[in-house]
């Protein structure tokens, strides 16, 4: 991290949530006075200063785009983006389960990286349609695995940990892949949340 | 940022940039704020700047409202020496 540059994850935060009409004014006026605080006082306390912005700021703005129409239309986004790629996994989890079926050791070391490569897929594929859907995306993801684990669709025996990792890593996967892979809708394209 | 500061140093304490800007998008849709985008600027990492103009009505709500507060509180000041 530079001195003059804030926390890199907190704008990423800060442009995930804050809805598109007020994302450019609030996160120039806190890079503007993170500066001068960098300058006044030290990087380190303006650092602590944009994170405490940020993590304040983030409820009232996520409420603020629940509210407005862009949020439906992320969602309904979300969903369908949902429905695609879980017909494209289930596919994909047939066939494994056609190929692999007596050995199970193999289906559980198959069973994530589908699970993983599909969310991935997912998260591109929505957020190239619009930035504000990955989120509503990765909720969706999570509470389906949620319900997974809750009604035991796995009968395989598996340590606590790998079902916590489909429960983490899949809406993480959701929300970074389109990040690294650079195929974020850019803001100024309509795209809302 | 000028708002934000302005709160700030009358209150005495940080105040958060989301709740500024998510009232004044309230005011904004009541009519009683107008706003307009400025120049993007390289201090502000090549962000434009949200600028704010107290509307007519706006103008007259305030009023309004700051007569309330001090019919409120007129007087009280001489009750507090007697508490």
């Amino acid at each position: 991290m530079r001195h003059n540059s804030p926390p890199a994850f907190a704008c990423w935060f800060l442009e995930s949530v804050v809805p598109v009409p007020l994302r450019e004014a609030i996160l120039g006026d806190l890079i503007e006075e993170y500066a001068l605080r960098a300058e006044s006082a030290s990087p380190l306390a303006a650092s602590r200063w944009f994170w405490s912005q940020t993590c304040r700021s983030v409820p009232t703005m996520a409420w603020s785009s629940l509210r407005s129409r862009d949020c439906l239309i992320s969602l309904c986004i979300a969903m369908g983006v949902y429905i695609a790629v879980g017909a494209l996994k289930l596919a994909a989890d047939l066939t494994i389960s056609r190929l692999v079926a007596p050995q199970q050791a193999t289906y559980v070391v198959l069973a994530p990286v589908v699970f993983l490569t599909a969310s991935a897929i997912g998260g591109c594929v929505a957020a190239r349609i619009r930035r504000g859907a990955t989120k509503f995306l990765a909720l969706i993801v999570m509470t389906t695995v949620l319900v997974l684990i809750d009604i035991k669709v796995c009968t395989i025996p598996v340590p606590w940990w790998y079902q916590f990792g489909f429960l983490t890593l899949g809406p993480v996967t959701v929300l970074l892949t389109p990040a690294i892979f650079g195929v974020l809708k850019p803001p100024g394209g309509g795209s809302a949340t | 940022m000028i708002v934000r500061r302005e709160i700030e140093e009358r209150i005495g304490r940080d105040v958060s940039i989301g709740a500024v800007y998510a009232t004044l998008e309230r005011l904004e849709a009541k009519g009683y704020v107008s706003s307009y985008t400025g120049e993007p600027t390289p201090e502000r990492g090549g962000r434009a700047k949200r600028l704010f103009r107290l509307e007519a009505a706006g103008k007259r709500a305030l009023q309004v409202s700051e007569q309330t507060i001090r019919n409120m509180t007129a007087g009280l000041s001489s009750r507090w020496e007697r508490i």
